[in-house]
């Protein structure tokens, strides 16, 4: 049996007995015939049989037990790519480097992402695996210089196909107006010697070997190294037309159809079509990646710090963190940072989608990149390079663009074996025609489809080549391949303009499908703090007075409760002294002084003990405990003098987002590990009919599983750091709330802003772009099953027409096209929750930026 | 990297000679029925023959030279 050697570079390893655990995982695999693990090395040895177990299982094994396999990634830029079948050479010639592990190749970016085990394997090793196949690579640049180069490169493209359209088309009309001069009122127009079949072969010549070269071309570098493309297709399908042309026109008597048959027309409008459809792809499938230019545009260039007292302006790669940075009204903020002077409004709705600008204050966030309105403030940089929030940001829409969705999988096997299918398809349409289907069914009075042109003398031969070669010509694998990672990186885009992080395509996908969705409780539908909600006095004294005497009774404390008591009456601007004496009783309450007078604060259990009469003040105190709320009692001088209520209070907006999720017919649930009666009380303030109460936070994770073995399709709302194993369990993770540090965050999807509601846009948008995907993958394998079949001729036993090959051209780039067309029609789309934002925030521009949720 | 190149021209050279002998084949065969059936004119026989060739040729190129590329490197890793 054939063995295949690898040393793996291992990680983490400090003795024997590491090496003895990799080696007993490795060799309990199928297929692994040998394993030599070298602890000071750092190395593994493997032999195994390529055919039953491949590297990537070999590197999760090590994984699985606690050891890292170092592993690198890099991003190649791919050149040459025209349609999916491209991606899956490309990605054939990657994965069969020996080292790499994963290669994600992305066409309408032209990127190649590959994860790789250095030492196995480098950079360059992959780009010239690439070039073997027939495409140009180059390990991508970062930033905003990658981004200008590969704008120049599109450029290019679109200028050289754009000269290729000024040549071929005006020569291509003329070579059809030659071919139809006795139709019509053409006689009258166009001179006789425009029809002659010479002329036309000299107009049609400098079209197929000019601008059609590159299919020749491109198509024969593919096939020297085995591989198939769209290029074959149209050069099979051009050559064709003019070498039966060329037959025709100088030897009439060799059975193509004679001088009645030329296909000039044909070979020359064949090639302007597809080099028109090359140009409109070429120009329109740089705006499906918008969103990346957008936010690779918000990068600072030049900050202005403060350096030993002086101001000076530096570049913003030379900001180091700490730097103490100034910034001015109407000036970009360079990097993440805190306020430390100063006072702003900024906004942030590139970033967050925030509509309203953000008040910033000492103490506050600031995130580079986005801009400063009203006021000039000072800010000590924290984040500064890659670390920045928009640095993350970009890596992870790009990460998110060229990842796969689920449903790609089929389109991607089925444009990875169109080429092949539609030439086997071509032999037999042309095995059929010129065995049965000529004899049978042919009529000279036939004509091509939308065209006066009648087939007249054609011969079987010529007949049985025409359907074949229009097979060829009219199908269409690219508007397969397109249909979905095109869709995937407009709605990936649109996500991150309003504050929404898809981490890959497959959290779109599922995102989906969901049924239910679970809320964490404290910290995501609560602020997770309690706060005053009531305060209850006895006759005689006011609500005023309560809180003054509970705030001065825990002045002193550390207690929750007691911070909350001191901020409502802060709030309410009561000067609160300091008491004589404090005592906490753990489990009941405090017990204060002031002016000899005893203030007792707690429990009923507290007042019990003191013997305070609180009858007047129990229905009040039951029906609060009953909401789900803490009560305290207060006690002056062993007076009763009224109660407080404490509870954790809901986020903003938590039940409008509860309501609208319900709305889109989503079942909402909440998690908390809060008692039954205060986890119920919340759930029905916000509308929630399913708690799952008294839930540990080592449970959460088991909690979804089991939803989810209840057949739901769950997504998880939580804190990204705290609640990941749950977020991780669940179909989509979505981390909320997650500000600038991205990194640390594990769902699948994140919420850079605290609002809620950007679930409900996070789910619009996902239903958005999977309708998107839907329509093109629609779209693209209606029109290949409508038109190969017609193609083929299927239609010609009943109605006698055929398709002729300049006219599948036509549909073949416009169907190419639709698809992109199709797909930019995401640019001008806003989840319905921001449009009414935006239509409040033009009717009422004040009262809408009190709740900012910042 | 060296020992790779006569390996990888070995594999073109089997390649080429496996898939221009099954279009061949697919080609003759093509021809053989159009004699056998009768009544085609010889350009229609030879032309036919011709474009069942260049796209057999088309079919079988990939799938032959993948073919043979996976099992040389099955071979060439074997034999280390």
């Amino acid at each position: 049996m054939a063995l295949q050697q690898v040393s793996l570079p291992i990680l983490g390893m400090s003795c024997a007995s590491c090496a003895a655990t990799i080696e007993g995982v490795l060799k309990g695999i199928d297929g692994v015939a040998r394993v030599q693990v070298n602890v000071n090395g750092g190395r593994a040895l493997v032999a195994y049989e390529p055919e039953r177990v491949n590297l990537a299982r070999l590197v999760a094994a090590i994984q699985e037990v606690g050891y890292q396999v170092a592993t690198a990634q890099t991003t190649l830029q791919i050149s040459g790519m025209t349609c999916a079948s491209c991606v899956a050479h490309v990605e054939g010639a990657l994965r069969e480097l020996e080292g790499v592990l994963q290669a994600t190749v992305h066409l309408g970016l032209g990127l190649a992402r590959v994860e790789y085990i250095p030492g196995l394997v480098t950079p360059a090793q992959m780009i010239r695996a690439v070039q073997a196949v027939g495409y140009e690579a180059r390990v991508q640049e970062e930033g905003v210089s990658a981004l200008d180069r590969e704008r120049e490169a599109r450029q290019r493209e679109i200028r050289r196909q754009g000269l290729y359209l000024l040549f071929a088309a005006p020569l291509a009309l003329l070579v059809m107006l030659g071919t139809f001069r006795e139709y019509w009122i053409l006689p009258a127009i166009v001179p006789e010697w425009l029809g002659y079949k010479w002329v036309l072969a000299l107009l049609t010549t400098p079209v197929v070997l000019g601008p059609g070269r590159q299919f020749f071309v491109n198509s024969w570098r593919g096939l020297r190294h085995g591989v198939t493309d769209m290029n074959l297709l149209y050069a099979t399908g051009i050559g064709a037309a003019y070498g039966i042309a060329l037959i025709n026109t100088f030897f009439p008597k060799a059975g193509f159809g004679g001088e009645g048959a030329t296909f000039f027309e044909s070979a020359a409008l064949l090639t302007a079509f597809i080099v028109l459809g090359r140009f409109l792809e070429a120009v329109t499938r740089g705006r499906t990646s918008e969103a990346i230019r957008k936010l690779m545009k918000l990068q600072p260039k030049r900050a202005r710090v403060l350096r030993d007292g002086q101001e000076i302006e530096v570049p913003v790669e030379e900001v180091i963190v700490g730097d103490l940075i100034l910034v001015r009204p109407g000036e970009q903020i360079p990097v993440d940072g805190v306020v430390v002077e100063g006072y702003s409004a900024v906004d942030e709705s590139m970033l967050t989608g925030e509509s309203m600008p953000v008040e910033k204050r000492p103490g506050d966030e600031v995130i580079g990149g986005t801009m400063n309105k009203t006021g000039a403030f000072k800010f000590r940089a924290t984040r500064v390079g890659a670390e920045t929030a928009l640095a993350q940001i970009i890596r992870l829409v790009e990460e998110a663009q060229a990842s796969k969705a689920p449903i790609q999988k089929l389109a991607d096997w089925v444009a990875g074996h169109f080429i092949l299918g539609v030439h086997l398809l071509a032999i037999l349409v042309f095995v059929f025609w010129f065995f049965v289907g000529y004899e049978r069914f042919f009529d000279p009075n036939s004509a091509f489809l939308l065209s006066p042109y009648r087939l007249g003398e054609i011969g079987v031969f010529g007949f049985s080549l025409l359907l074949s070669v229009t097979v060829l010509v009219i199908s269409c694998p690219c508007a397969v391949g397109l249909a979905t990672p095109s869709a995937i990186m407009a709605g990936t885009g649109k996500a991150a303009e309003h504050g929404v992080l898809f981490k890959n395509a497959e959290a779109i996908e599922n995102a989906t499908k969901l049924t239910t969705i679970v809320f964490d409780k404290t910290g995501t539908l609560t602020r997770g703090e309690p706060s005053v909600t009531d305060v209850i006095a006895v006759e005689g004294v006011t609500p005023e007075e309560v809180l003054w005497w509970a705030a001065l009774a825990e002045k002193n404390s550390e207690h929750p409760l007691g911070e909350a008591v001191l901020r409502a009456a802060r709030a309410r601007g009561l000067e609160i002294p300091d008491a004589e004496a404090f005592q906490a009783i753990p489990g009941h309450g405090v017990e204060a002084r002031y002016q000899g007078e005893r203030i007792l604060l707690g429990n009923r259990k507290l007042m019990r003990e003191h013997g305070i009469d609180l009858s007047g003040l129990q229905p009040q105190a039951e029906a609060l405990e009953r909401e789900g709320k803490t009560v305290m009692f207060l006690a002056r001088s062993d007076q009763a003098l009224g109660l407080l209520a404490v509870a954790d209070t809901l986020k903003p907006y938590a039940i409008e987002a509860i309501r609208r999720l319900q709305a889109m017919g989503l079942k909402v649930v909440m998690l908390t590990g809060d008692n039954r009666r205060t986890a119920e009380a919340i759930a029905r303030q916000l509308g929630i009919d399913r708690v799952l109460a008294e839930v540990l936070p080592q449970d959460k994770a088991a909690e979804i599983r089991r939803l989810q073995q209840e057949g739901h399709r769950v997504a998880m709302v939580g804190d990204g750091v705290n609640d990941a194993p749950a977020l991780a369990q669940a179909d989509v993770g979505i981390a909320i709330g997650s500000g600038t540090d991205i990194a640390k965050e594990t769902g699948h999807v994140i919420l850079i802003r605290e609002d809620l509601r950007d679930v409900v846009v996070a789910l619009d948008i996902a239903r958005a772009t999977m309708r998107k995907v839907k329509e093109n993958l629609f779209w693209a394998f209606i029109y290949n099953t409508v038109s190969i079949p017609i193609a083929a001729g299927v239609l010609y036993p009943a109605f006698r027409v055929v398709v002729s090959p300049e006219w599948a051209a036509f549909l073949m780039a416009l169907s190419s096209l639709t698809v992109t067309l199709n797909t930019l029609r995401m640019r001008g789309y806003v989840p319905a929750l921001r449009r009414e934002e935006r239509a409040t925030v033009r009717a009422h521009p004040v009262a809408a930026s009190a709740p900012s949720g910042q | 990297m060296e020992s790779m190149e006569p390996i990888g021209r070995e594999i073109a050279r089997r390649s080429a000679i496996t898939y221009t002998a099954i279009s061949l084949l697919a080609a003759l065969l093509f021809f053989g029925a159009a004699t056998w059936k009768g009544g085609y004119s010889e350009v229609a026989r030879w032309g036919g023959a011709a474009w069942v060739f260049l796209l057999s040729m088309i079919v079988t190129m990939p799938l032959v030279t993948a073919y043979y590329r996976k099992r040389g490197r099955r071979t060439s890793i074997g034999g280390a």
